[in-house]
Parts: C-alpha cells; structure tokens; sequence
C-alpha cells in the first residue's frame, strides 16, 4: 500500500488532490461556456423543455482503468466518456490524456463539439473523453495498455454509430490506431470509422494533416469578400508556427499572400515587406523553433506581436492572446481565430465596439473537425476520396457553415461569434424536437 | 326491374373498382405475357411475412386504449422492403398486403434494390392528440422492430403519417438499438438524415413522366393543355414544375371544386393562394367549374393526382386528353384504361409515373448508409436520369410486346423480380 502511494508521488499525482468529481459552481468552465449559449437560446425563444436538455449531458460515464505498468507497479487510473447531445447523430469527440483532466473540462469540451458540429452541418453530437495520466511519466507500453482497456471498456458506448473518438495532443494517431484496433476485435468486425485521424495506410483520409489550416485559408476568403478587403497584397500576422499556423503561413504564401509576422514560443519575427515562410518553416523543420532565423527583420517579442500592424491576425496559439489589456491596441481590421479562444469574452466586446469583426473559432477553426466527418463518411462507404474531392468538399461545407452565419447575423444584428451560437442552438434544438423525448 | 339492373350495373362497378383486383388483373396478363408458371405466380404474389402486433397505449385521459397494427413484408429477393405506414380507422390487412405488393411492382418498375413492404395502424389520428400519436408510433416501432432494419425493411410515410411520425421511429430504433440509425426510415426531416428534394418528388417524377410520354405523343409542352385533378403534394407540385417547364396548366381541383381557364392558370399565383386560404376557392385568375366535368375538359394532357378509380367505365369516353399521367395510386380503372387505350390514348401508370417519392427514399436511404447529403440538384438530377430511364424501358417493353405502357410496366416489374427469383432460388 505504502509503495503504492509512493510510486503515485513519482508519478506526479497526488492521491489526495485527485479531483474526482468537478465543482458545481456557476464558475466552472462548463457553464461559463454555456452562458455564451445563453443569449443565443433567449433570443431564440427556445422552449425552456429543449434549454433544459442542452444544459446536460446525454451520458457521463466514468471508468477505472487497472494496469500494470512496465515498472512492476499497479494502479487504477480514471478514464471518462462525456456525451452531450446526440440530437444530430452519433458522438463526436476528442481524447484528452493528462495529468490534470477535470471532468468539467470534457462536459463543456463535449457541448462545445455539439455546437461546432451543428454549426458546420455535420451529422454528429458532441463528446469529449480522456484519461488522467501524465503520458510523460509512462512507456509507450503502459500507456497502449492503458488506452486499451479505456476503448475496452466503453465498448456498447462508442464505434461508429455510437460514439467516434477524434485526436488530441497527446492522443496522437497511434492512440487513434489502438482505439479502433481495439473496437474492431471486440465487435469482431473492422471498424475503421470508430476513429478518426487514422494514417493513410489504414483508411485515414486524404487532406487530413493540413485540414484545420485548409479551412482557416478558405474562411479567410469568405470573410475578405464579405468584408469588402482585397485578398490582394492583404497583410497577415500569424500566432504559431505549428500544425496551424505553419502549415496556414505555407499555403497563404504559395498563393501569393503577404505573410508580415509569425511566431511561436520561442520568438516572433515580423517584417512589413512580408517574410520568407518557406526558409523560416525549413528553419524550424531543423531547430525546432523559430529563434535564431537570419534576415533583415524585425524581433519582436510575444505582447508586441499580437498588436503589430497587419490587416489580418490569425491567432493560431493559446487561449486568450487577445484579451482586455491589449484588445484597445490591436491593429488588424479583422481576426481569425485559428486557436480553440484566442480572444477573451471581454476582449471580444471591445473589439466589437471597435468595428473590428472577429471570426469565431467555433467556425473558423472547423477544417479538422469536417477532415474527421469525411473521413468517418470514407470509411462507412469504403471508398476513398481523391485530394481534389476532399477539398472542395471541404470548400462547400466551410461555405455552407458561413452563409448560415452570416444569414444569422443579419438576421440579428449581432457579432458573427453570437450568430455562430445562434445557428448551433437552432439546429441542435430543431433535431431534438424532432426525436421528441424517447422513453 | 330497373333497380335489380342498377344494382347488378353497381356490382360490376364496385369489382372494377376493386384496386386488388386491378392489381392482380395487371399481374395476371404480365405474367401470361412472360409465360411464367404457376409456382412462380404463387411465389411472387405471396407476401414473405405479415407481422399483427397489438398497441396497448395510455391515453392522455388515463384509459388504455388497445390499437392493432400490422407490417406486411411482401417480398425481399431485391432488397430490403421499402414501403409507407398508415394510420387510418379503415386500415385491414388485405389493403395493406395488396399495398406491399403494389410496393414490390413499383420499386422493380424504376429499379431500386428494394421489395415491397407496407404497414398500418388502425386509429382515427384526427382524434388523438400529438402525445397518443407519439406514444402509439413509438409502441409500434417497437412492436416491429425485429423485423425492421436498413438492410431489412424501411418504413416510410403514408396517409396520416409525416416526417414528424418518421422522426419518432428513428429516434425509437436509435435508442433501442443502441446506436444512430438514420438508414431505417425515409421522409424524415433534414435535421436528422432526411434528404433534400423528397417534398417535390413525387411531383418532380410526374413531370419528368409527362415529359417522356409527350414526345410519344408527338407534342411540345407549349402546345399541351394539362388538366391536373389535385392540387396537393402531386398534384400541385406537378402542375408548378409542368408550369415550369412551358406547359399551360387549365385546371386545377381540390377536393372543394375545381377551377378552369383555357388560357392557362397562373400556377405559382394558385399555390401561393392555396398557401393563404388553403382552398382554391376564391382564387382569381380562373372560373370555377364542376368538378365532375374536370377530367372531360378539352385538352392534351390529363392528371389525375388525387384518389383511385376517377377514370371508370362510365366516363372514359369522354375523356378528350391525349396522354394521361397517373399522379395518384389506381386513377384510372382497368376496364377504363382499355378502353382508352384501343382509342390510342397513352397512358403512363400510376407504378411508374408516381415513382419519383419512392426513388427520392432511396435516395435518402442511400445518403443515411454513407453519411454524406447531396445537394438538392444532384438528387433532382439522379432522379432524373432514373425516370427518364425506367420509362424508356417501360417504353421499349410495350413496343416489343405490343401492349400499353401499364402492361409493358408490370411486364418490367415482373421479369424483374423473376429472374431473381430463378438466381437466388429456394432456401432449404
């Protein structure tokens, strides 16, 4: 028992603070996510009944996953399941693995994927799982174990009808991989599309690796044309240089855009004139950072980036890089969200009362989410789409998602973030109507 | 004397029309046609299955009420069983399997891999509120469910029933099967798997009919006058997409009267009126008519799209169109039809004509199983290129066995379903 509880300190996790249940005051991150959804229901009209089922969970399931790790040792870790609304379809939803996963976290994590998927018109409800562990503190072998006994165990919950796991960032492709190879031999069939973000070569889907960047590109072209700003010579500032922003940065410039800042933790480096993406992405390629980078830039560093000149800023990085201090400063005419709330609440007010549009992550950063849908769509059809079909598929559902937004808009005169909420409420509660209540 | 005559003169006329009879008379002679023998007769008349399932519901003033329903599985050599529910006081089991069977000809006719099926409830929904309706169709999906499935049998709406009656079976299968099911029904709202184009269909599939047939007739769209008996979902649609495509609509009907102008009915203005007043009644840009004197109008083009047996032997006579689309289930009589037909009258069947709502159900069928929605003009466009094909079978099938387009499709339907019949063979 004593070893036990030792071996848990190495770990890093504390007995004692392992938070079981969340808090449920009206602080908690589910709520305030809902309260963003509240206006969107009021000025609605929805029926209290329907409000009252989005407010909850459809299903919360809590696991214990024993393991033996390769040390010797035994433990039971936590694993969770939150589905919040299958009005639209079967669930769809990231795994989290970390040390310090609340609960709380997933259930606003799976509404949040309800809304998004309603709001690109896609046939899902939201979920979001996780493991409590820290993935750097276990072998990869203790860690396949523990994955595998999370999927096992929520067989008859989750597969492709049921409940479809997406990646996250330590649930990388390899966990995908584990989690249908588990699905399938329980089921005794090949269930590919109980995942997604699965390699090509075992049914992953075309356009995959890029897709969130795709779709920010193709969000920027609307957005430009809705808003009246040459595509042409438009300056750009991108927050992050990763799977995001990077790959963003590469197909803005292929295309001849002008790409003035881009960053990462280690530096941000900005240039009028526009910078040499290519030679800074083969740079970071090599050195893992954009720091060091030779040329006739400027340096700046992470609060003076965000508030440099630029017509467009794309924060692609952390929550809140836009926030009360710096939104009166901002430079850019407009901003797209590549991160999951790059600019706070209250910065958002600001920003609005500045003129200045801000296109919702809920919306703009929806290229993987819609990779994930088509690749379920391949999967169920086993027929793969070729490049040239993924993208301007994925043109369509991005254009289709947006008109919806900017008919609410107008409709209710409100921030494209409001009417992006406005439209998720609508098409979830009309699908809820629908089914009526089972019983 | 004269009364013993009207009453023998109103025997025949209730056998001829008998839609079962007509049903089975249209097999008969397609069948003598393709020479099949009396075993294969017997299999494909026979339904596969026929499930009575008892409904006991709480109403909402506390009773329990026990409803029956039944599931008529006609045949599945060609797929699962597709085919509607209904919920009307007067549902009986041999109307429903004469519908599953009609269900069989009909998905054979334009080729979707279905067999027929057809379900009922015997309720009077006009007195129930939304709660029994939902309680009772949820008991009833429930019922039946072991014989359902997208790859068994899907339901989809009929008389009295609705996309809202769709939505509650679907949600009632999901939650009992434990996983999303969009695949086992059709006419279900867009939220939830539903397709685009399914209202128009059936209207869009007369359309593309008349289209096919006129160019046998050797007419152009502008030259036809087209009668429309109905002004519903078929009828009205129908008369707005023909209006659409050049024809000048005449006349209209409902079932409070009927309206008339020969130099042709502003279409869009009389849906936009029915939508206000829910009556044609009233509408402005025509003189009100007899109804019984709708279907004698002097014109080239003639769509009954509102109930059975309109054509009889009594008034085919004086029938002056041309070409007759068969927007409703059973217009025309068989008796009626002969008669039209030796006058070189052409018309295209109720199994092919209105077929445009079964194939959309297909298609929606076919969207649920993948996942992936089509746009509203690829549906328009695959239902297209599906009726312009099955009525130039149906077409080439009368030509070769010198008969009207009614035989040659039974004929199409039949063959079908036979040579299945003889590649599957007999199980056990």
């Amino acid at each position: 028992m004593e070893s036990q509880s030792s071996h848990l300190a190495d770990q890093g996790i504390e007995p004692g603070a392992m938070p079981s249940t969340p808090m449920l005051d009206e602080e908690t991150p589910f709520a305030t996510m809902m309260a963003s959804f509240d206006e969107a229901a009021a000025r609605l009209g929805l029926r209290s009944e329907v409000y009252q089922v989005l407010r909850k969970s459809d299903r919360e399931i809590a696991i214990s996953l024993p393991t033996t790790l390769d040390d010797g040792t035994f433990h039971v870790f936590d694993g969770y399941r939150l589905q919040h609304n299958q009005g639209l379809g079967p669930f769809l939803g990231p795994l989290r693995i970390a040390a310090d996963l609340r609960i709380d976290e997933l259930r606003a994590l799976a509404a949040w994927m309800t809304w998004k998927c309603a709001i690109l018109g896609i046939p899902f409800g939201g979920s979001a799982g996780g493991i409590r562990v820290d993935p750097a503190k276990i072998t990869t072998g203790d860690l396949e174990r523990i994955v595998r006994r999370y999927a096992a165990s929520l067989t008859g919950d989750v597969g492709p009808e049921r409940d479809v796991f997406t990646p996250d960032l330590y649930a990388d492709e390899r966990v995908m991989a584990w989690i249908m190879d588990t699905i399938s031999t329980h089921e005794r069939c090949t269930a590919s599309s109980s995942v997604t973000g699965k390699p090509l070569a075992m049914a992953g889907s075309l356009g995959s690796p890029d897709a969130v960047a795709q779709g920010l590109d193709i969000v920027l072209r609307l957005a430009c044309g809705h808003y009246g700003m040459h595509r042409q010579g438009l300056r750009i500032n991108i927050q992050g240089a990763g799977t995001v922003g990077g790959n963003l940065a590469r197909i803005l410039h292929a295309d001849g855009q002008i790409i003035t800042g881009i960053s990462d933790v280690s530096t941000a480096l900005f240039d009028e004139n526009g910078l040499d993406i290519p030679a800074i992405l083969a740079w970071r390629e090599e050195h893992g950072h954009l720091a060091g980078f030779p040329g006739s830039h400027q340096v700046l560093d992470g609060k003076a980036f965000i508030t440099a000149p630029c017509d467009v800023l794309v924060p692609c990085a952390v929550a809140n890089a836009v926030h009360s201090g710096n939104a009166v400063q901002i430079q850019a005419k407009m901003i797209v969200e590549g991160a999951h709330g790059p600019v706070s609440l209250r910065a958002d007010r600001i920003l609005d009362q500045r003129g200045i549009p801000v296109v919702p992550d809920i919306l703009a950063n929806g290229g993987g989410v819609i990779l994930s849908y088509f690749e379920w769509v391949q999967n169920r059809t086993g027929l793969a789409w070729f490049d040239g079909m993924v993208n301007q598929r994925l043109v369509q559902k991005m254009r289709d998602a947006w008109s919806a937004v900017i008919k609410a808009q107008e409709e209710h005169n409100v921030s494209l973030r409001h009417a992006a909420h406005i439209v998720a409420v609508q098409r979830v509660a009309e699908a809820d109507q629908a089914r009526g209540i089972f019983a | 004397m004269s009364s013993g005559h009207a009453l023998a003169d109103d025997a025949a006329m209730q056998e001829e029309c008998n839609p079962f009879l007509s049903m089975a008379r249209g097999f008969n002679t397609a069948a003598d046609h393709l020479g099949l023998d009396e075993g294969i007769r017997e299999v494909l008349q026979t339904p596969d299955r026929e499930l009575k399932v008892s409904l006991p519901i709480r109403m909402d003033d506390g009773s329990v009420k026990t409803f029956i329903g039944y599931r008529v599985q006609h045949n599945t050599l060609r797929g699962p069983c597709k085919g509607g529910i209904r919920f009307a006081p007067d549902v009986n089991l041999d109307e429903v399997r004469a519908l599953s069977a009609w269900m069989t000809w009909k998905c054979s006719v334009v080729n979707l891999p279905f067999g027929g099926g057809k379900g009922g409830v015997i309720c009077d929904p006009r007195t129930m509120s939304q709660g029994e309706l939902e309680r009772l169709t949820r008991a009833y999906t429930i019922a039946i469910m072991d014989i359902l499935g997208p790859d068994r049998d899907v339901p989809a709406p009929d008389m009295n029933t609705n996309e809202q009656t769709m939505a509650w079976i679907m949600d009632t299968y999901s939650m009992h099967a434990r996983r999303t099911t969009t695949a086992i029904v059709t006419g279900k709202p867009l939220s939830i798997g539903g397709s685009q184009g399914r209202r128009e269909a059936t209207g869009r599939g007369v359309m593309i009919s008349a289209n096919q047939a006129l160019k046998i007739v050797g007419l152009r769209p502008e030259d036809s006058r087209v009668v429309v008996q109905g002004s519903g979902n078929v009828g009205g649609i129908g008369a707005l997409l023909m209006h659409q495509e050049g024809y000048r609509i005449t006349s209209m009907s409902d079932m409070y009267g009927a309206i008339h102008n020969d130099r042709g009915i502003d279409v869009p203005a009389v849906m936009l009126h029915l939508r206000k007043n829910g009556r044609l009644d009233g509408f402005g840009g025509a003189e009100r008519i007899d109804p019984k004197e709708q279907l004698e109008l002097d014109c080239e083009v003639l769509v009954p799209a509102a109930t059975e047996n309109q054509i009889t032997s009594r008034n085919a006579d004086r029938i002056k169109a041309r070409l007759i689309v068969e927007g409703a289930n059973g217009p025309t009589t068989a008796i009626a039809s002969k008669m039209l037909e030796d006058r070189g009258v052409v018309i295209v069947p109720d199994i092919l004509a209105n077929a445009g709502g079964v194939t959309v159900s297909y298609f929606e069928w076919v969207q649920d199983r993948m996942g992936y929605f089509w746009t509203e003009e690829i549906v328009n466009s695959r239902l297209e290129q599906i009726m312009v094909q099955s009525f130039s079978e149906v077409h080439e099938t009368s030509k070769q066995y010198q008969v009207g387009l009614r035989t040659a499709a039974y004929i199409r339907a039949i063959d079908r379903v036979a040579t299945v019949y003889r590649m599957r063979g007999l199980m056990g």
